[in-house]
């Protein structure tokens, strides 16, 4: 075999992955080009073709397009949307519309200042109202979605939020008299391993859940923003308060006592949540989606109810609320009719769709719920003060790099509470040094 | 390459026989140089557009802080200085190297070994699909697969059960799972390059074998003074092959922890090319561009490195036959 041969044969191969590769180019092109047009709002969903939110926000899609003539172009492209959109904002080919948690658009839209004020949206008259009235004012108070400007970029739909989950059907004493404090919540769980029964289950290897008890520990006893505080502070001083340690060591003490379901720090998600669904064990700290994630390998009989992260004494009743809703970038072609039907999908209509259909909460107070979440939604309702998940926190890889590893290692019983302490200062000392 | 240069051309008489006076070279050379363009520059301008313009866009994000949109700011080196002094990305950096030599010796020696057995064996050709197998599959059924087999209640301990081991190890916790992609690893790559060296082994004329035979030579001594002289550069190719993909391995990874990729994997078991994803798109907090471009930067001068060395070290005059 002639050299001059080999390299004939190589060109022809890269000509031929260069067509292949022209050919993907070209295809990509040519959809972008149809999105554009007069009366056309593009819309990046975050859910996908299937899923309940999926259904209820076509239907009230095509009952806007009915009522307005604007036509709406959809791409169902599920939660890789807000990832998506960031390069997506460096060239012409923007949505007019996107959606996800608020979180994320933060991340993608919020922060940078690519989103347009929704003063718009906001100021539309929806059921006789304005926008602007229908959403509970505690909400706003946290969620920070409002821009330089002081605006709001966002407008919410729907909310995620946190229970302690169980049976009531198996538990039904739970459900009219919930622990009231951490020593009653400490007492139950006793009770319920006397009785030979596994507490608590978790799915370890989901950083983000195991967050959840030493978050909700520091904010319930401190208040909103604690956490956020002791991360932002560059000293690594406020790792030093006892309430953090108190916060810390109530973490070890579920390892300690032996409260967990038997290796759940050796299982894949959902192991441990499908081992509670079938009764494995008795309680589950996690997300408003809980119902519907498990709902189709749940025992028979099951009848989901929660309660809150027991409350602190002398401090007002909190729950977590994260929003999930609506932006525009600037870059838009079809701002108007964006913001329209933004403002259009809070009709009470959409929104009991949302609570009853898709059975997650509604924004709009005003709006029906799922059985399964009537607790839940209880808990929001009441709730003097608001809180984000993971207390807001978004600093570039602070979580996902520092503060989540190390707090796996204390949910896993790897290291103490003062260890996690220690560490967790050193860390946010040395990340912040970093980021110069 | 005279020769079968000669052979061509007076195979092919028509214009390449025609000489022309006065400008320099033969005129296969000329003839040569005209089809450098129209062959040459599609694929040269596809692969500067598509792979040289990005490279050089990152090295320019990589000296910036940005966001993915918005505003940039120029910081020099700073991100380079900062991922350099991230622990995390020095554990990742050694779990790519881990990678990289220790899974890659286990692969070469494996598909060595069975190279000499698979020649002599009967129904090799099958023998050669079934290993071969594994490479095919998504990495994804192998993150599905571990949890079927390694969660608490998974197999590995429904069969332990009945032995009366009734504390078994736990399989999946955070320090195993790097392990046990190694082994993953392992499993799904040396199929591909045993082929590969199968190949190469199945030119070797069989005279060469039968002279082995007459001077009693053992499989060991065969796969010293025949197999490996004669599929050197296969081999060499097998390795930067190796070199170039495992410091590129990321889904494997990203689906064997953190839930099948609905979460972050657990840092053990990061890889260069993992801290660099979520650097930039984890989802959970502000993107940051610049670090991750550096990141990658830094793995890309690992590959030129190693490649270039490589290549150094395997140099050998190829042996015709």
């Amino acid at each position: 075999m002639s050299p001059n041969f080999r390299f004939s044969k190589a060109l022809a191969v890269l000509a031929g992955a260069t067509l292949a590769l022209t050919a993907c180019g070209g295809g990509g092109a040519s959809t972008s080009a149809n999105s554009a047009g007069g009366g056309t709002v593009t819309y990046w969903s975050m859910w996908k073709v299937g899923e309940p939110q999926q259904k209820v926000m076509a239907n009230a899609i095509a009952d806007f397009e009915k009522q307005t003539g604007t036509k709406v172009d959809v791409q169902w492209q599920g939660r890789t949307n807000t990832k998506k959109i960031i390069p997506a904002l460096n060239t012409n080919n923007v949505p007019d519309i996107i959606d996800g948690s608020e979180s994320n658009l933060d991340i993608a839209l919020g922060s940078t200042g690519q989103a347009l004020p929704m003063t718009d949206a906001y100021n539309t008259m929806i059921d006789g109202k304005k926008l602007s009235e229908l959403i509970p004012a505690k909400f706003l108070a946290v969620n920070n979605i409002k821009g330089k400007d002081g605006q709001p970029w966002m407008v919410p739909y729907s909310l995620t939020s946190d229970a302690v989950w169980f049976n009531a059907e198996k538990n039904p004493d739970l459900v009219t008299n919930p622990p009231a404090s951490w020593t009653d919540f400490i007492s139950l769980l006793d009770k319920q391993k006397a009785a030979g029964q596994a507490p608590i289950a978790a799915d370890a290897d989901i950083a983000g859940y195991n967050a959840y008890w030493f978050v909700s520990a520091l904010v319930h006893s401190e208040g909103p923003g604690a956490f956020a505080k002791i991360t932002a502070d560059k000293t690594g001083a406020g790792w030093d308060s006892p309430a953090v340690m108190a916060a810390a060591k109530t973490v070890q003490q579920l390892v300690d006592n032996g409260y967990m379901i038997k290796g759940y720090n050796a299982s894949k998600w959902p192991a441990q949540q499908q081992a509670w669904a079938t009764g494995g064990a008795d309680l589950l700290f996690n997300g408003s989606w809980i119902p519907t994630e498990t709902g189709t390998y749940a025992a028979p009989g099951f009848k989901y109810a929660s309660f809150p992260y027991p409350s602190v004494a002398g401090k007002p009743a909190m729950a977590r609320a994260d929003f999930t809703g609506f932006a525009v970038p600037k870059k838009a072609k079809n701002a108007a009719g964006a913001q329209q039907l933004a403002a259009f999908l809070m009709g009470k209509k959409y929104q009991d769709a949302e609570g009853t259909d898709a059975k997650v909460l509604p924004v709009r107070a005003d709006a029906a719920i799922a059985p399964e979440l009537t607790s839940v939604k209880k808990a929001i309702d009441n709730a003097k003060e608001i809180y984000m998940g993971n207390d807001g926190v978004t600093t570039a890889g602070y979580m996902e790099k520092n503060f989540n590893p190390t707090d796996d290692l204390l949910f896993t019983g790897k290291i103490d509470a003062g260890e996690f302490v220690s560490q967790m200062k050193e860390k946010t000392i040395a990340y912040w040094k970093a980021q110069g | 390459m005279s020769a079968s240069t000669l052979k061509r051309t007076r195979r092919n008489p028509a214009p390449a026989l025609k000489p022309e006076q006065g400008r320099g070279g033969s005129s296969i050379e000329r003839q040569r140089r005209k089809l450098l363009v129209p062959f040459v520059g599609p694929a040269f301008l596809f692969y500067t557009v598509l792979f040289i313009v990005p490279a050089i866009a990152a090295v320019w994000i990589s000296l910036n802080e940005w966001a993915g949109s918005g505003p940039m700011t120029f910081v020099g080196f700073k991100n380079y200085i900062q991922v350099f002094q991230d622990p995390l990305f020095v554990k990742s950096f050694g779990n790519t190297l881990l990678l990289l030599f220790v899974v890659g010796a286990a692969i070469f020696i494996l598909a060595f070994a069975m190279t000499l057995v698979l020649r002599d064996m009967a129904a090799k050709k099958i023998a050669r699909n079934v290993i071969f197998f594994p490479h095919l599959i998504n990495a994804l059924v192998f993150g599905i697969l571990a949890g079927f087999i390694f969660n608490p209640g998974g197999m590995v301990n429904s069969l332990l059960k009945p032995l009366g081991v009734t504390e078994p190890p736990a399989w999946l916790a955070q320090d195993n799972i790097f392990p046990l992609i190694m082994a993953t690893m392992v499993l799904t790559t040396t199929g591909y390059f045993t082929t590969i060296i199968m190949a190469g082994v199945d030119r070797i004329p069989p005279y060469f074998y039968e002279d082995c035979a007459l001077a009693g030579a053992t499989a060991l001594q065969r796969l010293r003074y025949v197999i490996l002289p004669l599929t050197w550069d296969v081999f060499g190719t097998c390795a930067v092959l190796w070199t170039i993909s495992s410091v590129k391995i990321f889904e494997i990874i990203w689906v064997f922890g953190g839930s099948s990729g609905a979460g972050l994997p657990p840092t053990q078991t990061w890889s260069v090319a993992v801290y660099t994803y979520v650097t930039a798109f984890s989802g959970m907090s502000t993107p940051a561009y610049g670090a991750a471009t550096a990141s990658a930067i830094i793995s890309l001068a690992l590959v030129t490195v190693l490649v270039v060395l490589l290549r150094r070290a395997m140099r050998r005059d190829a042996i015709e036959f």
